[in-house]
């Protein structure tokens, strides 16, 4: 369990996070979404004890991380991939940081098969691909078997193949009853692993919520013409949607495009127009997040 | 703890950099042997009224300074090394005591420099004897190894004392540049200086200079300092670096 309570960074006048209070709970992958610059690393960088909070606090499993005294056994992270001596071989790596945790070098040998790096176990940090430096960076944050398990963006520099296997892993983990909580600032991802999301603009929370619920708050709708709209409007209630008008269109939720058109034509009710909407939970969060942009690229054309 | 200096002692052991400076150390402990070796080869054609006025042939003399400069980098590598690479922030999650990851990186430097000081301080000094055999000084450095024992230890303690100033100034400064460029400036570049500056204020300076220092603990003549002087600027050094080095990696954001 991971508990952050007022969080906030600040660096000058620039808030990084901003009274953060959230609560992660195990048995399920949480995913830690916002834009770019919304403070997602730094809130796990305070979680982890790397940097300093200005106020509030974060609680690892109900405890101040720098009171955990040999956390790999508690919790494993994985932050950026590169964060490795390039001279090091993976192995020497992996037992490096085993060691101050008291743990051995057989343990090392099986993460190292875990996560498909055996082969690679006496190359040369420098020498391997940011892929492999991935799945290297996966294998540190298990040395320790930790019940909570925290991810900065795990799949940036993966191929497809890599991306599959990272994301069954992480459901793997929060499936054994594991802490997962793995930031992104790709909703698409974490359409696809995460049972709930955490939503941070600006260092603020945005929302909190389970996948299935932000989906059902940001609905799919069709939009409908027809010359003869009241009627339609009225059968379409009927039938259970719920109905709004827009620019003399129908905006209709709760039932499918081809519902709509079987309705119509069975009353012969004229359609022009049947365009179903889909709000993906792409643009869910970013009508969520458009006002915490922080960097954003001069508009172009949509 | 035990746990961490055992990952320190393995960190140390499985990179490159540590067997580079040791084989630097070695190339020039071999430079001193040769520079020995001709000193006495010219002493032994010299006139004896020239022969009064030679050095000593001890290998230590080019081989101290250089060995200095390899130990301080290998102090500072230990730490900077990490913060150039990142490394620091998994280690720091698996070991988020700061002041208990500094105190075995100082431990572990410091033992690793202890062995590598006395071991080359020993090995220059077996073979200063062994070129000029029964010599007698100043082209000998030393009558008998009894007579050398202060010397060999004031060179050892001068070496490890700055790999933790080069431990400490990493912790500091976190770049490995410019953590050996202020490393070249205390050991190099400060000592010219001060002889340089007027004698009020030189000569204090020069006596506390970290490669004047081993000379004045064991009370060589024509030094400033006492031996006991000496010894405590020697600890006050450490202290400082590695207390300015803990207030520093204990404050600040990794």
């Amino acid at each position: 369990m991971i508990e952050t309570r007022r969080l906030t960074k600040r660096y000058g006048d620039t808030r990084a996070v901003d009274g953060l209070t959230t609560k992660v709970e195990p048995g399920h992958v949480t995913g830690f979404l916002g834009p770019n610059g919304a403070g997602k690393s730094t809130t796990m960088r305070m979680v982890l004890g790397l940097d300093r909070p200005t106020d509030g606090e974060a609680l690892v499993n109900g405890r101040r991380y720098a009171d955990l005294s040999r956390p790999a056994h508690e919790v494993g992270a994985l932050l950026d991939a590169g964060a490795a001596h390039g001279g090091r071989t993976a192995r020497n790596h992996l037992r490096v940081l085993a060691r101050a945790n008291g743990i051995g070098d057989r343990r090392v040998a099986e993460v190292l098969e875990l996560v498909g790096l055996a082969g690679a176990a006496n190359r040369r940090v420098g020498a391997l691909s940011l892929g492999m430096r991935q799945r290297l960076g996966v294998a540190a944050a298990l040395l320790g078997d930790p019940g909570v398990l925290l991810f900065d963006e795990p799949v940036n520099g993966l191929d497809p193949e890599g991306i599959r296997w990272i994301r069954h892993f992480m459901r793997d983990l929060a499936a054994e009853g594991r802490t997962v909580l793995v930031s992104s600032h790709l909703m698409s991802e974490m359409a696809l692993t995460a049972d709930r999301v955490i939503v941070i603009g600006r260092g603020r929370l945005v929302l909190e919520a389970s996948v299935k619920e932000l989906r059902a708050r940001f609905q799919e709708d069709v939009l409908v013409r027809s010359p003869e709209r009241g009627e339609l409007g009225r059968v379409l209630e009927e039938a259970g949607a719920s109905v709004a008008t827009e620019d003399g269109a129908l905006l209709v939720r709760g039932l499918g495009a081809a519902d709509i058109a079987d309705l119509a034509a069975n009353r012969r009710l004229p359609v022009h127009e049947l365009t179903p909407r889909s709000a993906s939970l792409e643009d869910a969060y970013l009508r969520l997040t458009d006002d915490s942009v922080e960097y954003r690229a001069k508009e172009t054309a949509r | 703890m035990t746990d961490v200096l055992n990952s320190e002692l393995l960190k140390l052991r499985s990179v490159r950099s540590t067997a580079y400076l040791l084989l630097a150390i070695a190339v020039m402990l071999a430079v001193g042997v040769l520079v020995s070796y001709l000193m006495t080869a010219d002493w032994d054609v010299a006139p004896p009224e020239r022969q009064r006025q030679f050095d000593s042939a001890d290998p230590t003399v080019p081989l101290l300074p250089f060995a200095q400069f390899c130990l301080g980098v290998l102090g500072a590598l230990a730490i900077t090394g990490e913060h150039g690479s990142g490394m620091i922030r998994p280690v720091l999650v698996g070991v988020p005591r700061r002041g208990k990851l500094l105190a075995a990186k100082a431990v572990v430097v410091a033992a690793a420099s202890l062995l590598v000081g006395a071991a080359t301080n020993l090995l220059a000094y077996a073979a200063g004897e062994l070129i000029t055999g029964d010599r007698p000084k100043p082209i000998s450095a030393y009558d008998s190894f009894g007579e050398a024992v202060p010397t060999l230890l004031a060179n050892t303690a001068s070496l490890v004392l700055v790999a933790l100033v080069g431990l400490g100034l990493g912790f500091v400064i976190r770049s490995t540049a410019g953590t050996l460029v202020t490393l070249c400036g205390l050991l190099f570049v400060l000592p010219v200086v001060s002889m340089m500056l007027p004698r009020t204020w030189g000569e204090p300076l020069y006596s506390v200079m970290l490669p004047v220092l081993p000379g004045e603990l064991v009370g060589d003549g024509g030094l400033p300092l006492s031996p006991t002087g000496a010894g405590l600027v020697m600890v006050a050094y450490a202290v400082v670096a590695l207390g300015a080095g803990a207030v520093a990696f204990t404050r600040r954001d990794a």
